[in-house]
């Protein structure tokens, strides 16, 4: 790309979107040197969130959030299953997170994108490990039946920090969950019960009188941060990913304790202090978050 | 089952010649260079489209006209049971080339030699009408996209129930086992792009149900047009003109 003299000579002869496409990393340096980011965010500060329950009426639990343009729906079905023999009385979660061809330019049909299966992983490792869910909270008779949870992610645009929102959009669906009635018919086998006749006598008691909710303990909140040079910038947008190849993510939960940390690779070779300070933004940032969480359920629940 | 009760109310309560609630919104997805969400009663769906861009496989590259692609896909989530195949199944890609030779048609393809447009079609819940739903939307998102077309392509299912001829069918309806059928058409140009129809009707009985589709069609249309001109409204204010 030649000196940085000779870009700077370029840098005055053409439009700025011009530049922008052409040599990225000068003209985020520009910005980065003087603390801002060319959004006009400083360099710690996410992007406005939005979190809202209920966004697929047919599912049992659900919730859409929004970090800045990156979108994420995540939507909970339940079915009944019979539990493993080790473990009779738990019941059990399956994460799935989906890029569909909608959610951003790269993303081809017939060639799924890359990221997808990690960020995959990624999450139901995070959401075991926090411990936000008892499993035996699952269960409806031991070693017979107990709920299977499908967790079904879908990302519908994909403009960076995919780990956050999708982190976020799943545990505000869980604290949007309400479990189905069922009851034991016959010839033994679960059946669900509908509404109509949830006010009703049935033949068989039902196994829970009305829907319940989880009951959510030390929930994970996530931030990705960029790391480059010495500049650390928290919640990046996907052009800032992918001209600045190294991130750190850090998952808390609610009692500030440290769940995962995922940095893989990348030309930037850390310092302890960096991620030191990721943290501390982490923190930070949970505040935030669960603030933008309570006031979700609170607004649902006036409804 | 009684699908039209004596006073002439269906399920959900509507007159069999009325449409379930539209609603509409276009530039939802800040990545596409085109995108919109389409509502059809509980039917909600989600289209963007990419293009016209560089042809990915240069093979299929066509020297005088774009290559269209489409590819429809319903959420794991958008039926009743949740759903173990989303994409590869036969309805997905079956209805994936309806839509592709729907939207083809009215294209102005000559315009961009040698360039690829990719529409994406996701269901987000599935209450009958998904063709419909993800064609309306599709030409939303290749209207807010900038792609020179022919025409708006529109599209309603009507059916046949107690014997009485129903515009726009819900999940319900459209599983009953009676005649279902969907019309594509070009409203300005009247002209029709798309007509499928299954189970059995009398030919006397066809002319009007497609009759009664092909209207609303044409309210459909008269919809797209006012989401489309109140966007157009917004843009300008928001230019200071």
């Amino acid at each position: 790309m030649g000196t940085p003299n000779a870009v700077g000579d370029w840098s005055s002869e053409m439009e700025v979107s011009a530049f922008r496409r052409l040599f990225p990393l000068h003209y985020y340096e520009r910005h980065l040197s003087e603390s801002i980011r060319p959004d006009a965010r400083p360099l710690k500060r996410a992007r406005d969130t939005i979190v809202s329950l209920g966004a697929v009426a047919s599912s049992d639990g659900s919730a859409l959030a929004k970090i800045g343009s990156t979108t994420m729906l995540a939507a909970i079905k339940m079915e009944v299953m019979t539990p493993s023999v080790d473990l009779p009385d738990e019941g059990s979660i399956a994460v799935e997170f989906h890029m569909p061809p909608i959610c951003s330019p790269v993303v081809r049909p017939g060639r799924p994108a890359e990221v997808a299966p990690v960020i995959s992983k990624q999450l139901f490792d995070s959401l075991l490990s926090s411990g936000m869910i008892d499993l035996k909270e699952l269960s409806l008779i031991k070693g017979k039946a107990a709920w299977m949870a499908y967790l079904d992610i879908y990302c519908l645009d994909a403009d960076g920090a995919l780990f956050d929102a999708a982190l976020l959009s799943a545990v505000a669906a869980f604290s949007h969950l309400r479990i189905p009635v069922v009851s034991l018919n016959d010839e033994g086998r679960m059946v669900m019960v509908s509404k109509e006749l949830e006010g009703e006598k049935l033949d068989k008691e039902p196994v829970d009188k009305e829907r319940r909710k989880l009951s959510l303990k030390s929930i994970p909140f996530s931030l990705t941060c960029i790391l480059h040079k010495n500049y650390i910038l928290a919640d990046p947008t996907f052009e800032e990913e992918s001209i600045m190849e190294t991130f750190i993510t850090v998952v808390l939960n609610s009692s500030g304790q440290l769940v995962s940390l995922y940095k893989p690779g990348g030309p930037v070779l850390a310092h302890t202090s960096a991620i030191q300070e990721c943290v501390a933004l982490t923190r930070q940032r949970m505040k935030e978050l669960e603030e933008i969480i309570d006031e979700a359920i609170s607004t649902m629940e006036i409804d | 089952m009684e699908y039209v009760s004596p006073e002439g109310l269906r399920i959900d309560g509507r007159r069999p010649m009325e449409m379930r609630k539209l609603q509409a919104e276009i530039g939802v997805v800040a990545k596409a260079d085109g995108s919109a969400v389409f509502e059809m009663g509980n039917t909600k769906v989600i289209a963007a489209v990419y293009g016209p861009r560089e042809v990915q496989n240069r093979s299929q590259q066509l020297n005088d006209q774009a290559l269209v692609r489409c590819e429809y896909s319903m959420a794991n989530f958008s039926t009743g049971d949740r759903m173990r195949k989303p994409k590869g199944d036969r309805r997905s890609t079956e209805i994936s080339l309806v839509i592709r030779q729907t939207m083809e048609a009215c294209i102005l393809t000559q315009l961009m030699p040698r360039s690829q447009i990719d529409i994406y079609v996701q269901v987000l819940q599935a209450d009958g009408g998904t063709r419909s739903a993800c064609i309306n939307a599709a030409t939303l998102a290749l209207a807010d996209a900038g792609i020179p077309m022919r025409d708006f392509v529109t599209s309603c299912s009507a059916g046949y129930l107690n014997s009485t001829p129903l515009l726009d069918l819900n999940y319900v309806e459209d599983s009953a086992g009676g005649p279902d059928v969907t019309i594509g058409i070009l409203p300005k140009l009247d002209k029709v792009t798309l007509l499928q129809m299954d189970a059995k009707l009398p030919l006397d009985l066809f002319e009007n149900v497609m009759q009664l589709a092909a209207e609303g069609c044409k309210a459909i249309a008269e919809y797209i047009r006012e989401v489309l001109s109140e966007n157009t409204k917004q843009l300008e204010f928001r230019r200071g003109v």
